[in-house]
């Protein structure tokens, strides 16, 4: 009771102030500051130690992840011997990766080319649709704005199937551009982008229509300077999106060639499944993009979801 | 553009109807590309599989025999359709509620501002930046009978090496605590922006007043926190129906069919099997399953209490 008692008061309390204060002056409270931080890093370790794992196990010699397994110590986790050759082996440059035909370089180089086309089409795109319905006038705007929000209940799994019929109809299956175009278009960015275009003071593009300026370049001069924030969070969400799709371009493409990097994970290295050296390094390399720009820019990633998911 | 001067001279009503029209026209242009993207790849999906669920209709084959709603009937005494339905119903069930409960009580401990809780959170959110293919990979290495962490781990008890993806009993278990893991941390950010949404006065109030401050978690911030938790419980039960990947990698919907969710059995009927029109006949009655959910979801959102 005494932990739930402290949490809840976190959050009774608005300011950590005078009470708190008092409270950690006093033997029990000092008790409850022990058990709340042996809490935090329970979770910590919770969560981060299977990733620990992975990018350890992807920096040792192979061998080693097994042979330290039992009894668990930290070299369970922590490599002995420092070792690159999983990397080597999963890029094709060592014998062995060239001996399996693995060419991680490839789908990486896939994974970074759909992600841009991703990226930039639907934040030019959406941002279009999302000033459109944030600021401009036309007949019938809400039955439109009905049909673009509608498509949120198109559950996007459930009807992958469905989706893949008309691509290929379309002649874009097995090709970048069925793995681009689907997506330059969003309902929950358009969604995002109106609530952020809304919000700017009207009369700046009132002031720029006096000057003469056409809509294009009040959208360009004045809309997406202000907006800059909410575009950066998009994109950062569309970039996490595309690059860890999986089930679309497993059904959508057949050449090895043109395959993405998550693909990749799943078929390349499983079918090896006694190499775990390799399948961590390329669960890593899979990784480290979208990981890294999550803890550098983590602020928009929290907005982006509080604001897509609440509102949205 | 409505001040660009019009260079020939018409009559007073005519210039007036032709720049209004003109600038809808550059409107329009605005939201077209759009729009066409989600009649071609949002809508033109649902009426292509209602077609195609009414032929038979493969992708080397082609378009077959009109077969009208035989496939549904199919499909509906499908002992292993039903059996998947049942798949994904047990996994939503298990995990729904487990990770909105998991999300608060990590909401309620990390709400607070400092550097202790900042690398926690991030922690707890990086399973969510990750895919979830990855994610599925590694926990299938954890899960591993012998060489696992998991095992490893649980040998500091002196628990001996147990089976878990391999065991009929523990398979959806074993996926959905997996997949609490990863989306926890998603519902955690959302829940607490609705505890930061709740104005303090509230709290302030009941602590002036007495109230212990377990008290005012349980008859002020959880009933305040209601509408929110609903919307999580709402979209979680959304995307769980449709789990695919975790069944993908870690089990293939075995072990005895145990984990094979309708999302997987779609997959397998229209790209294993080559059955395009019953995999568009099972999408079609999943997706009225959801979009049932779905207007469901709307329904509570009308009548709840406001702050």
């Amino acid at each position: 009771m005494s932990i739930l008692d402290n949490v809840a008061g976190n959050l009774a309390a608005s300011t950590p102030g005078s009470s708190t204060e008092l409270r950690r002056a006093t033997w029990r409270g000092r008790l409850q500051m022990a058990v709340l931080i042996v809490v935090y890093v329970v979770m910590f370790l919770a969560f981060t130690i299977p990733f620990f794992w992975m990018f350890f196990g992807s920096i040792r010699e192979e061998a080693e992840i097994f042979a330290n397994l039992y009894p668990f110590t930290w070299k369970t986790i922590l490599p002995i011997k420092w070792s690159l050759k999983n990397y080597l082996d999963i890029f094709g440059i060592s014998d062995d990766g060239q001996k399996f035909g693995l060419q991680f370089q490839r789908f990486l180089g896939n994974s970074f080319l759909v992600s841009a086309g991703v990226v930039l089409s639907s934040l030019f795109f959406n941002t279009l649709a999302a000033y459109f319905f944030a600021r401009l006038r036309f007949p019938l705007k809400n039955v439109l704005l009905v049909f673009v929000i509608a498509t949120m209940l198109v559950p996007f799994q459930a009807t992958i199937v469905p989706l893949y019929i008309v691509v290929d109809a379309l002649g874009m299956a097995n090709s970048y551009s069925g793995l681009i175009f689907p997506w330059y278009a969003s309902p929950f960015v358009i969604f995002a982008l109106m609530q952020f275009m809304r919000d700017i003071p009207t009369d700046l593009d009132e002031a720029a229509v006096m000057d003469g300026a056409n809509l294009f370049h009040i959208l360009w001069r004045v809309i997406v300077p202000l907006s800059i924030p909410g575009i950066i969070t998009m994109a950062l969400l569309e970039f996490q999106f595309i690059w860890n799709l999986f089930y679309w371009p497993l059904i959508l493409i057949s050449s090895p060639q043109l395959q993405m990097i998550q693909v990749a994970i799943a078929t390349q290295t499983t079918q090896t499944q006694t190499f775990w050296g390799r399948t961590f390094a390329g669960s890593v390399t899979a990784s480290l993009p979208v990981i890294v720009l999550f803890l550098f820019l983590q602020r928009y990633y929290v907005q982006g979801i509080a604001l897509t998911g609440l509102k949205g | 553009m409505l001040a660009t001067p019009i260079s020939t001279p018409a009559k007073g009503w005519g210039r007036i109807w032709n720049r209004r029209n003109r600038y809808y026209l550059i409107a329009f242009l605005f939201v077209l590309p759009a729009l066409i993207n989600f009649t071609v790849f949002r809508y033109l999906p649902i009426l292509a599989a209602l077609r195609a669920s009414m032929y038979q209709y493969s992708l080397l084959g082609g378009f077959g025999d009109f077969v009208g709603l035989d496939q549904y009937h199919a499909i509906l005494s499908d002992s292993f359709f039903r059996n998947s339905l049942w798949v994904t119903l047990k996994f939503t069930i298990y995990k729904v509620p487990l990770q909105v409960l998991f999300s608060l009580i990590l909401a309620l401990f990390l709400a607070r501002e400092n550097l202790g809780t900042a690398f926690v959170r991030s922690a707890v959110f990086t399973p969510v930046v990750t895919s979830v293919i990855v994610v599925s990979v590694l926990w299938s290495m954890m899960y591993h009978s012998q060489l696992g962490l998991i095992n490893s781990l649980l040998s500091i008890a002196g628990i001996p090496p147990q089976a878990f993806l391999s065991n009929p009993d523990r398979a959806l278990p074993a996926l959905t605590a997996m997949m609490i893991w990863k989306d926890v941390g998603f519902s955690m950010i959302i829940l607490m922006a609705g505890l930061k949404g709740i104005p303090a006065v509230y709290r302030e109030a009941a602590v002036v007043d007495g109230a212990k401050p377990w008290e005012v978690l349980w008859h002020i911030t959880l009933p305040l926190l209601r509408r929110v938790m609903m919307f999580v419980m709402v979209t979680q039960t959304i995307f769980s129906f449709q789990v695919f990947v975790p069944v993908y990698a870690m089990t293939r919907g075995g072990p005895l069919e145990r984990t094979k969710a309708v999302v997987y059995y779609i997959y397998q009927y229209g790209f294993l099997f080559q059955d395009m029109g019953t995999a568009s006949a099972m999408s079609i009655v999943t997706l009225i399953i959801l979009l049932v959910v779905s207007v469901g979801q709307m329904r509570l959102f009308r009548s709840d209490v406001s702050y």
